[in-house]
């Protein structure tokens, strides 16, 4: 969750706009790091579901040019969590995490991905082809988040 | 070392694990597959759910090597990377800085049988030298790709947008695909001025990013460029000897009979 030191962190912004000017979603989108982090998080705004926040990339270029060093990316994959906590998982997500659960992958195999592997010389190993793996998995994912699926 | 594939390329793009098995073979260092292991987590959109799955799910799979851990993906290597600095786990390598750091240019140099000299546009990922402190790289503007490539013959052209994501990464390909493909569209327009013969990535959801999303920007915006991308390693494999074929490249969506001609002749060396 967001901390106190977060929002102490994000106080010392000096608005140089240097984060806004490093975010290249920000370029097509509404995303404004900045803005949601300062509206919602430093103000102790409960954070709203907004499309924008899911635009970012994680890309880290605003933290890394960040004069006052303040971790920006961070901060906003918590403000993420906290949202999830609240309102659920969003909806385009349910499908990478239904598969994250029932196979181990968000992105798994299918019968063609499996055939190629083979084409190529390449065994199948992951857990999605190991059922002890698989069930050891499956279980740390519904542990944490199986209500949220 | 233990190779960790991870989901994109165990089950998309499996041509670049065997073109690492090949260079490795070459280059007689050993590594085998780390079997049993699941999705790395990915680090952005993971995080963007649970932080203590992301760490389990992280550990367990550090847990089943006591060997350094390989990773041909940005993602998987800012995963493990920062979860083994949590647990005081295995080391992590991303194989594009093994071989840059371990290996050396002049080493590769001496392995490549054939030379490519094509035109290539490299593309680092934001993943692989960010965040900077944990990867010990240069934040803005690393030479490590520019140089391994320029190491098998081809040439790193410049081009505008070298340093932008390639919009896929923090969840946003599957949660926004929109906004990924309005990011590639920009670097794709960027790219295709350059005029080059391949775009090099060194992780497979950017190569996904690249080679799913240009189809789609055909279909949605009819914005055609038709440019490949391949992971280096896949490149550097064919410059040790490997067959064209058998390093998957003709099984991306995006691929060109140019490209694959340019790689089939290459420069025989003496
Ligand atoms: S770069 Fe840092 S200091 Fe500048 S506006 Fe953004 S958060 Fe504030
Ligand atoms: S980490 Fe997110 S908010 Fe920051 S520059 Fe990258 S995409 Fe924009």
């Amino acid at each position: 969750m967001i901390s106190r030191e977060d929002i102490k962190a994000l106080n010392t912004c000096i608005q140089c706009g240097t984060c806004i000017g490093s975010c290249y979603s920000g370029r097509f989108t509404a995303l404004n790091t900045r803005k949601i982090l300062m509206k919602f998080i430093a103000k102790g705004k409960p954070i709203e579901e907004n499309d924008a926040i899911w635009f970012c990339t994680s890309c880290y270029a605003c933290t890394e040019r960040c004069p006052r060093n303040i971790p920006l990316t961070d901060i906003l994959l918590k403000a993420r969590r906290q949202l999830v906590k609240e309102k659920g998982l969003p909806g385009r997500l349910d499908k990478a995490f239904k598969a994250l659960l029932k196979t181990g992958s968000l992105v798994p195999a299918k019968d063609e991905h499996a055939k190629l592997r083979e084409d190529l010389g390449l065994t199948l190993y992951t857990a999605q082809f190991r059922d002890d793996a698989r069930e050891e998995v499956s279980k740390i994912v519904e542990k944490h988040i199986g209500g949220l699926i | 070392m233990k190779f960790f594939p991870g989901c994109m390329i165990h089950n998309r793009y499996p041509g670049i694990e065997a073109s690492l098995y090949y260079v490795f073979d070459k280059l007689g260092i050993k590594i085998s597959p780390l079997e049993g292991s699941s999705c790395c987590p990915a680090p952005g959109v993971v995080k963007s759910i649970s932080e203590e799955l992301w760490i389990e799910l992280a550990s367990r799979n550090l847990s089943l090597s006591d060997e350094d851990i390989l990773t041909a993906c940005n993602g998987c290597f800012t995963t493990l990377l920062e979860a083994s600095s949590k647990i005081n786990g295995v080391d992590v390598r991303h194989v594009a800085e093994f071989l840059y750091r371990e290996v050396g240019i002049e080493e590769i140099k001496k392995r490549v049988v054939k030379k490519l000299p094509i035109r290539v546009a490299v593309h680092y990922g934001c993943h692989f030298f960010r965040p900077s402190k944990s990867k010990g790289m240069d934040s803005e503007k690393p030479i490590m790709l520019d140089e391994l490539v320029e190491a098998i013959g081809a040439e790193s052209v410049s081009y505008r947008h070298k340093f932008v994501c390639c919009g896929g990464g923090g969840g946003v390909r599957a949660a926004a695909t929109e906004v990924a493909n309005d990011i590639l569209n920009l670097k794709m327009d960027a790219i295709s001025a350059a005029e080059v013969d391949a775009i090099v990535v060194i992780c497979p959801l950017c190569l996904h990013q690249f080679d799913v999303g240009q189809i789609e920007l055909r279909e949605q915006r009819g914005e055609d460029y038709d440019v490949p991308a391949i992971h280096y390693i896949q490149l550097l494999a064919i410059a040790m000897g490997m067959d064209v074929d058998k390093s998957g490249l003709v099984h991306h969506n995006v691929v060109t009979a140019e490209l694959v001609e340019k790689l089939i002749q290459g420069e025989i060396m003496e």
